[in-house]
């Protein structure tokens, strides 16, 4: 069999299929009909699979696997009157049996007859007295047909017993039109509720683009260990998609049912990357691993430090690292030094910051953090060899490099302080000192109005943003940042509803740009505004 | 705002380089519709509305996709520029050698003269983007008139060139969507608004209303209009046509049951396109006739969606179902409508069939003459959403820029601008 599946893998379909051939005649496992079934399709002989299989039925007229290989095999081949003799032959050889009406059915809806299809399952339901072993087929079928209540319904009952199909229960219901969804909910999420119905309508709600909603369907589990693990799986797939308060709640809530460690410093950093910083305490207390230090200063504590760093708790934070310096790994002990040195940044204090650095030895010289206080300093060059090392690649850090890596000199205070400003998120302060800056600092003017007239528009101050985008499109007419602030400019007039102002915005820019990478965007919004595609879209 | 001030100036200085300018040189610009065409779609509108700025256009049908040749006017340039449309420009020596090209092969250029004046059948209250036809027109920027019952009634149709019918019931049964949306509250409104036109109108029900209105639109492109139709209306107004003088509606719809012997009555001379289709007598069967092929709303009849070949025709002597077909791909993915497609058995022996679908017996694009004017149907609802199902959200055509499916009815807009020759085949 080994040789047969060598041969198979390497594309050696002929010489595999006597291999498989003689394994089934001395052992008739799965595998191997399985195997020659695989390599017969392969080599377009599928009908020569047809008198093994007729004699291994006559042997073991009970197993189905024999019989749902032939109704496939004859579906291949497309003989449909023999497709439909072998099902009338399976359910008289076993008339109790689900599994012809089950087989078939599934055949049918590949075929794409779902109404053929659907009368079997009715005559199933008839033979056997009851629809509970056909509700898999029914659901397909119902989605098949366009009947999507019926068809959550349906899945509503086949999850009751086979949770592992919540995945294939959403991604047959996700064609269901808008005005139909809400009916399907109310099916997926009728009480009680159900970890196989509840797993399915969540994995829905994700496909229509509302990940909100399916932590909503997942949220009404009762709490115990099985909801947990769902939970955190959920948590788990939500922090890899970046949706941090999502994961937050979901691993909190698994925490909740299931507390471990690992799975409270997990929803502690969940908690910390969603901007709640101050939840990290009551997630993950360090009270709970007050008898373990060493587990302590290797899981609880890099959170809690990241946690106080940002709310600028240095004195904390530095108080923290010393508390639990014994048990600090060499290379935990650097990164937790770069967090002490943040938090003083972000309290104002570069020469404490300077001294948590300095604390972990020569080798905090080279690290990003040295290159951000190089920066914050004016120290430009420092901070380009540095900060280029840097394997972080954040937004700030773009920023950083966009606007260090063309300014000539060593030496800029003035850009130090802006960027220092920005760390302390005093957002004000830093656009008005990248305003200033861009005077003395002609070559990289554009780029620091841009970095300016972003921080107006997060504040909401779209007068002081349009004033540098005009500013840029004026005086740096061929600089990549004029493009990039006309189309923010347009899309800003956008949204206050002035169409023609956008229109006219986008219509430079695709002309006066014609290389630019954001021609697209451009062009995009120019539809919107233009009214030429659907809204929203 | 100074800057914006000077940006609007520059717009009204380039709108003052009005179409009809003078050729900046002696050149062409060439929009290829080939794969080299960034935007097909928009590469209509900019010839539409080359046209209508009164500049002569040229489409060179089988040659690259079915390429147009227009003047090279700044404004053009800058229209195309604007919209991602590729251009070439094509200098008077490259023009005869393309001219060259053109005589030797199926290949043929026709001028195009004056952009047709375009109107669409669709409640007042519709949406563009419930239509295929209003949803390439809007994307490509071609200009329409969204008409409906009342303007038909009061004689508007004569204003038009052109006019397009899309999912429609004109056997006023509402699409037999009462089957499945008897309550929510979309259908109730339509309902409610129709039968309230319909008396406002002076007819005792929606089928009589609808009726009257296919009697409007048999006469107007009797009178040499264009008439192109997709969807359910191509069915549906040959059946209000044909069954001018039966009852074919059902007992819902105006109060009375269809006529027992509505199908022996059908008046077949008086339809456009179709023959001896047989009338679906059951309320609570979703489907009008035997007409379409796919049934798709008939659980028991569904045809399952294949892909359909676009028939090709001799440019030169056939220019009219050569401009129909134009495209770059010639087998496109089929798609469902509340009609589909139309089975060959009920076609009348007059009608030029544009696409089919190999082994079917069914067809999927139709055209054809009636009096002075001429008739083209498409099955189906939406070329790029084979599957549309009430409430689907709209297609975004700028996620299709170089669909052959809405080329199909892009062809139709802008075939009635040629200056025509006589079919000869």
């Amino acid at each position: 069999m080994l040789r047969a599946l060598d041969l198979e893998a390497s594309g050696k379909f002929r010489e595999a299929a006597p291999i498989f051939r003689a394994a089934l005649r001395a052992t008739p496992t799965a595998g191997a009909l399985l195997g020659l079934e695989r390599v017969y399709a392969e080599l377009h002989m599928s009908d020569s699979l047809l008198p093994p299989l007729d004699s291994l039925i006559a042997r073991r007229p009970r197993e189905p696997l024999y019989r749902s290989v032939k109704l496939r095999t004859l579906q291949i081949l497309r003989r449909d009157d023999q497709l439909r003799a072998a099902f009338e032959q399976w359910t008289r050889d076993l008339p109790r049996d689900p599994a012809p009406y089950r087989e078939y059915a599934r055949v049918l809806i590949q075929l794409g007859r779902p109404a053929a299809a659907d009368s079997i399952v009715q005559r199933g339901r008839a033979a056997l007295g009851s629809a509970r072993d056909l509700q898999y087929e029914t659901a397909q079928l119902r989605a098949a047909m366009g009947q999507w209540t019926a068809s959550a319904t349906a899945w509503r009952a086949a999850l009751a017993t086979a949770p592992h199909l919540a995945n294939a229960a959403a991604y047959a219901l996700a064609p269901t039109p808008n005005a139909t969804r809400d009916s399907v909910r109310v099916a997926l999420s009728a009480p009680p509720a159900e970890p196989g119905a509840r797993r399915g309508l969540a994995e829905l709600e994700l496909l229509w683009g509302r990940p909100q909603a399916a932590w909503e369907a997942m949220r009404a589990l009762p709490a115990d260990t099985a909801s947990a693990t769902v939970w955190e799986e959920f948590g788990e797939r939500a922090m890899e998609d970046e949706r941090y308060a999502l994961a937050r709640d979901a691993l909190r809530a698994a925490l909740n049912a299931r507390r471990t460690p690992a799975l409270a410093v997990r929803a502690a950093t969940a908690a910390a990357r969603a901007g709640t910083p101050q939840d990290v305490f009551v997630i993950a207390p360090l009270s709970e691993v007050e008898g373990d230090p060493a587990r302590a200063a290797r899981d609880y504590v890099p959170v809690h430090v990241d946690a106080l760093a940002a709310l600028g708790r240095a004195a904390d934070a530095d108080a923290l690292v010393r508390r639990y310096d014994r048990w600090l790994a060499p290379g935990q002990r650097m990164r937790l030094a770069q967090l002490v040195a943040t938090a003083w940044v972000r309290a104002g204090d570069l020469g404490r910051a300077r001294a948590a650095l300095a604390s972990v030895g020569p080798d905090a010289d080279s690290s990003e953090a040295a290159g951000w206080l190089a920066l914050y300093e004016g120290r430009l060059g420092a901070a380009r060899v540095l900060l280029r090392a840097a394997r972080d690649p954040s937004p700030d850090l773009a920023l950083a490099l966009g606007i260090v890596s063309r300014t000539r000199g060593d030496s800029a205070p003035e850009l130090g302080a802006g960027f220092l400003a920005l760390a302390r998120r005093d957002s004000a302060a830093a656009a008005a000192t990248f305003v200033a800056a861009a005077a003395q600092h002609p070559e990289v003017a554009s780029a620091l109005l841009l970095a300016a007239s972003r921080l107006h528009s997060a504040r909401g101050d779209a007068a002081g943003a349009i004033a540098l985008w005009g500013r840029i499109v004026a005086e740096s007419p061929d600089s990549p940042e004029a493009a990039e602030g006309e189309l923010e400019w347009a899309r800003a007039l956008r949204r206050r509803g002035d169409r023609a102002g956008a229109a006219a915005h986008l219509e430079h820019l695709i002309l006066s740009a014609p290389r630019s990478a954001l021609l697209p965007q451009a062009r995009r919004e120019l539809e919107l505004v233009r009214g030429a595609v659907p809204p929203g879209s | 705002m100074k800057l914006l001030s000077q940006l609007r100036r520059a717009a009204a200085a380039a709108a003052l380089l009005a179409l009809s300018a003078v050729p900046a040189r002696a050149q062409r610009l060439l929009i290829p519709m080939d794969d080299g065409q960034t935007d097909q779609l928009k590469a209509y509108g900019l010839t539409y509305n080359a046209m209508k700025g009164g500049l002569q256009a040229e489409w060179l049908l089988n040659y690259r996709g079915g390429s147009f040749l227009l003047p090279d006017v700044p404004a053009l340039r800058r229209q195309a520029s604007l919209d991602g449309i590729a251009v070439e420009p094509v200098s008077d020596q490259q023009l005869t050698a393309l001219r060259r090209e053109l005589a030797g092969g199926n290949m043929e250029s026709v001028p195009l003269e004056k952009a047709p004046r375009i109107a669409v059948y669709s409640p007042p209250d519709a949406a563009p983007w419930d239509d295929a036809v209003t949803l390439a027109l809007k994307y490509a920027g071609i200009e329409f008139t969204p008409i409906y019952d009342d303007e038909v009634e009061r004689g508007d149709l004569s204003k038009y060139d052109w006019i397009h019918l899309h999912h429609e019931d004109f056997t006023g049964q509402f699409n037999k969507f009462q089957l499945g949306y008897r309550d929510a509250p979309w259908f109730r409104e339509l309902v409610a608004k129709s039968a309230a036109s319909a008396k406002r109108l002076g007819f005792a029900s929606v089928p009589g209303l609808k009726k009257d209105v296919a009697e409007h639109i048999r006469a107007f492109v009797e009178r040499g209009g264009f008439l192109f139709a997709m969807c359910g209306a191509t069915e549906t107004l040959e059946l209000a046509i044909a069954g001018h003088d039966v009852d074919i509606a059902g007992e819902f719809a105006d109060g009375s049951p269809m006529d027992l012997d509505a199908d022996a009555r059908m008046n077949w001379k008086r339809a456009l396109a179709f023959k001896d289709a047989h009338l679906e007598h059951s309320p609570f069967v979703n489907s009008m006739s035997d007409i379409d092929g796919h049934q798709v709303n008939v659980p028991g009849r569904r045809q399952p969606l294949g892909t359909f070949t676009l028939f090709n025709f001799s440019a030169k002597f056939d220019p009219v179902p050569s401009m129909l077909v134009q495209n770059h791909r010639s087998v496109i993915n089929d798609f469902y409508g509340v009609t589909t497609s139309f089975t060959k058995a009920t076609l009348k022996p007059g009608d030029v069939v544009l696409a089919t679908e190999e082994g079917a017996p069914w067809v999927k694009y139709i055209h054809g003459d009636y009096g002075k004017g001429t008739w083209t149907y498409l099955g189906g609802h939406d070329p790029e959403d084979p599957q549309h199902a009430v409430g689907n959200p709209p297609t975004d055509l700028s996620l299709h820029k170089s669909s052959p499916g809405y080329r199909l009815i892009l062809n139709n807009v802008l075939f009635p601008a040629a200056k025509k020759k006589p079919l000869k085949t």
